[in-house]
């Protein structure tokens, strides 16, 4: 077992040489060899992947591994990142060294030669790497003419494929985490927040808290064996994150859209209730200003009426309990304030008044009623 | 191979100048016309490779000195590198311009700018956007990690798109532009044996406009079609009746695919004549009667031109099992009454030929015989039935069912009371439609004496193949038609297989009739066709079946041999 896991390691090594500028030594024998080493491992993924003790091992060093390169994926290019990785790592190390420009002139022309030996070749492999890097290529160039010429960004957020594939992903990797991760996924999502654009991240999160609890491909295809995997899961640990992260919690309900968040906050009720306070929260802040005749903040980062009424008015249109719960809010703080029935006194008598004189009825907006119909099962 | 060089430059030069016009892919003129043209520059890519592998760099740049631009133009286009296997050609004609031992600094520029081609294919269309390739870059996946997911999720959400578009016509809001649609499927042309994009391809297909205009680009049909019948892609049955409901050709096509399968495969073996039939998916589309009028229509013709070949008379025949089959398997409660299927046929005959002769107690079966003969024999001799089409027709309608016309002859050897003369008339109609009353009655009497011969024949204690042949021509008239004469073939082959006397004289009297190929066919024909309908029809035949099997062997060795 023990050499195996260091052959797994090494070749995370090479991988990781393999865009570096020390490929500049390497000739066309090296190049061989870690082609070779990277077919041995794809037969050990293949070999290995229903054997869960073994994969288990596997994926575990990997996970160290992964971490000691420099703390979760901080590296812009690392090594093997996961089981799932062995499965292709041959097309990994290949894109790596034809993007190398530092790679040889000798070995650059043997790397050619071995992937792409000419169509009709006989190959001894099931799935010849040339293939497989062909139908990769086919598949870009189909991404690219679905994106350029039918692709629409979809107005449901969390239906957006972008969107969607990115947070299966981050649900994927959560997963991987929480098996390997003694102290759980919160450092990791921590240091997530502090790299990546975090406009961008928000959107994922909501998407990831919004996928439904059944994987979305068929676990056969993955060889997967290590347990279930439930982005419902993943999904949860999301929400401790959030739960324990108050910063992140109050970027997460002012920046999304209040469509987005109402159909998050049904679904998870932990984060409706901190929803909720945020909101009750940020009205307090506001005050009527006699003059012009609506509320308003004293500072620039202060929520606006308009902001909070479409927030409130999205929350009314959600379904039972949460719809009942928002309302019992706006009563209580209006009952705080003093159950003032007169406009421009309590901000929770006026927007109770605004969303009672407008009430929406469920299903007349197109955009959320469709939200409702995709995510509420 | 001269001539091969001089073809490979002229259709150099053409390509040349198509790839130039599309470099502007922007237009829809650019993208029509690379769609339509995308199998052709395939096939052109693997001739250029392998002229390419053979020469050296030197030679390569002296023949085509604008090989470069040729395949740079090419990497740069996103219909050609979606198409089928035409980027991993184009990988490997890029990999034969790679200089091996570059000379000087022009020919290792050369070498990396090939080099750069190649990784262009291989990792093209990088995201605009930034931040997701910043997301995915940490977490810590590569694009081949993520773009079989996006690209799965991307046909999911457009499928589902055109889904909501197809039941939700009212919402305006809601509903995708038919531009749009329209440029879907043309982006799809590509893409569609690419098995990622299935569930886009049966979308689309199944998605109507609700203008009474076609919202989908002909090619799309056209390459969706081609693979459904290269067997490229597997489509459910109700994807492939909107794609040859909505477009003509594709279903002509689909017909005269099968139509060759038939041609170029064994004579006489309707088990595999079964097979392509079902294997073609004809029939169950044909539960459609739109499409059944059309696959019927084109039977007729070839009926027609072919004067009413018997090999395509068994295709016409096999289909119409095939057909009834499915129908029956569809739906139980018919969705179309059969007249729908049959519109200039009378209703009663349709629906006495469609019975299935499995229902009916064997020993029953002169009843359905006898009813079908008699309606047909009313619109055949009733001039003013003008709805029902003339007698070709009425003959066109039996043919599909003319197993019943087996079982007629089979009938009338196997009882020896007088032969009914509706069983008669049924069968010198079948065998000759285009017979006026008169021709028909004498027919009617060359097989009555036939019969009597035969009859009298199997009563004998011996007999030999040369009686057996001389009755069959005692009281014949010499310049009865060919379909007489065929008529009279199939009552001694039939009595060879089912009489017991007929047996032991059967492979003597088979050597003796055969003594011409197309005769020598005719017998194969008849065996196959036999032996599958008894098998179809659950008939016991003690003996004689093997006897069947044997001579069809034997028929075919000496076909065999004489080829």
């Amino acid at each position: 077992m023990e050499p195996l896991l260091q052959h797994l390691e090494r070749f995370s090594e090479v991988l990781v040489v393999s865009s570096t500028t020390h490929v500049s030594t390497w000739d066309p024998a090296t190049v061989r060899r870690a082609l070779q080493w990277a077919r041995y491992l794809r037969h050990i993924y293949r070999r290995f992947g229903r054997h869960g003790r073994i994969r288990r091992a596997m994926e575990r060093r990997l996970h160290n591994r992964w971490r000691l390169e420099g703390g979760f994926g901080s590296s812009p290019v690392p090594g093997l990142t996961n089981f799932q990785a062995l499965g292709h790592c041959d097309i990994l190390l290949s894109l790596r060294l034809l993007e190398n420009r530092d790679l040889g002139d000798a070995a650059r022309h043997h790397l050619l030669q071995q992937l792409f030996p000419g169509p009709g070749v006989p190959d001894t492999e099931e799935e010849p790497l040339q293939d497989r890097l062909a139908c990769l290529a086919r598949r870009r160039s189909a991404v690219h003419l679905l994106c350029f010429y039918g692709y629409k960004e979809n107005q449901n957020l969390p239906e957006d494929s972008l969107l969607k594939t990115q947070a299966e992903m981050l649900l994927e990797r959560l997963q991987e985490v929480v098996k390997a991760e003694a102290e759980g996924p919160s450092m990791f999502l921590s240091s997530l927040w502090e790299r990546l654009p975090q406009n961008n991240f928000l959107k994922v999160i909501a998407a990831a808290l919004l996928q439904p609890p059944l994987p979305p491909r068929p676990q056969e295809e993955d060889l997967e064996l290590g347990g279930p995997k439930t982005p419902g899961e993943g999904g949860q640990e999301l929400v401790h994150w959030l739960l324990g992260k108050s910063e992140v919690m109050a970027v997460f309900c002012r920046h999304l859209p209040a469509g987005l968040l109402t159909v998050v906050a049904s679904r998870h009720r932990e984060l409706s209730r901190v929803y909720l306070g945020l909101l009750t929260d940020w009205g307090r802040h506001l005050h009527y200003d006699l003059q012009k005749g609506i509320w308003v903040g004293d500072e620039s980062q202060d929520v606006t009426w308009e902001e909070l009424y479409d927030r409130f008015q999205s929350l009314c249109q959600a379904p039972p309990p949460l719809k009942d719960e928002v309302v019992t809010v706006l009563k209580s703080c209006k009952a705080q304030d003093g159950d003032f029935e007169v406009p421009g006194l309590s901000i929770w008598t006026d927007l109770l008044l605004a969303l009672g004189s407008k009430r929406p009825v469920l299903g007349l907006l197109p955009g959320l009623s469709s939200l409702w119909a995709t995510l509420c099962y | 191979m001269a001539q091969d060089s001089v073809d490979l430059s002229s259709d150099y030069q053409f390509w040349m100048g198509k790839l130039s016009v599309w470099d502007q892919a922007s237009t829809l003129e650019s993208q029509q016309d690379t769609c339509l043209h995308l199998p052709q520059f395939q096939e052109f890519l693997r001739k250029l490779y392998g002229a390419l592998k053979e020469m050296d760099f030197n030679t390569v740049i002296e023949r085509f000195p604008t090989i470069g631009q040729l395949l740079a133009k090419s990497c740069w286009n996103s219909f050609i590198l979606a198409y089928d296997e035409s980027q991993k050609i184009l990988i490997c004609c890029l990999c034969c311009l790679i200089n091996k031992e570059p000379q000087n600094s022009e020919e290792s520029k050369l070498n990396s700018w090939i080099q750069s081609l190649i990784s262009h294919i291989l990792s093209a269309f990088r995201f605009d956007k930034k931040e997701v390739g910043r997301f995915t870059q940490g977490l810590g996946y590569a694009p081949v990690d993520y773009y079989p997911g996006l690209l799965k999720n991307m046909v999911l959400s457009l499928a589902s798109e055109l889904r909501e578009n197809h039941l939700d016509g009212f919402n305006t809001q809601r509903r995708m532009a038919p531009e749009r649609v329209t440029s879907l499927s043309r982006v799809c042309v590509p893409l569609v044996t690419l098995p990622d994009v299935e569930p886009l391809v049966e979308a689309l297909l199944t998605c109507h406009g609700h203008e009474d205009q076609e919202i989908l680009w002909p090619e799309f049909f056209d390459a969706v079609n081609e693979a459904f019948l290269q067997k490229k892609i597997s489509l459910p049955t109700s994807a492939i009746v909107c794609l040859w409901l909505r477009h003509l050709p594709s279903l002509e096509k689909a017909v005269l695919h099968l139509f060759e399968k038939l041609i170029s495969s064994e004579r006489n073996c309707l088990r595999r004549i079964e097979c392509f039939i079902k294997d073609s998916s004809l029939p169950q589309a044909a539960c459609h009667p739109a499409i059944f009028w059309i696959v019927d229509e084109m039977f007729r013709y070839a009926l027609l031109e072919t004067d009413g070949a018997p090999e395509v008379l068994a295709a016409v025949q096999v289909f119409t099992q095939c057909f009834v089959e499915a129908l029956e398997k569809e739906n139980k409660q018919l969705k179309f009454s059969l007249k729908t299927y049959f519109p200039y046929a009378s209703p009663s005959l349709a629906m006495v030929l469609l019975q299935n002769p499995t229902d009916i107690p064997q020993g029953h079966w002169h009843q359905p015989l006898k009813h079908i003969s008699e309606l047909l024999r009313k619109i055949v001799e009733d001039q003013t039935c003008g709805s029902c089409g003339g007698p070709f027709e009425s003959w066109f309608l039996f043919a599909h069912f003319g197993g019943w016309a087996n079982t007629a002859i089979e009938q009338l050897l196997m009882s020896e009371a007088e032969p009914p003369a509706a069983l008669l008339w049924l069968l010198a109609f079948y065998y000759s439609p285009c017979d006026g009353s008169q021709q028909r009655a004498q027919t009617m009497v060359e097989v009555r004496a036939v019969l009597g011969c035969l009859l009298r024949l199997s009563r004998r204690a011996t007999l030999s193949a040369r009686d057996l042949l001389a009755a069959a021509g005692e009281g014949r008239d010499a310049d009865a038609g060919p379909g007489a004469s065929a008529l009279i073939r199939r009552l001694l082959l039939t009595f060879l297989l089912r009489v017991p006397g007929g047996r032991a004289i059967a492979r003597d009297a088979v050597a003796l009739m055969a003594h011409t190929d197309e005769i020598t066919h005719e017998i194969i024909g008849f065996l196959d066709q036999t032996l599958y309908r008894w098998d179809r029809l659950g008939i016991e035949a003690p003996g004689a079946g093997e006897l069947a099997k044997e001579l069809l062997q034997e028929l075919h060795a000496q076909v065999q041999q004489r080829m």
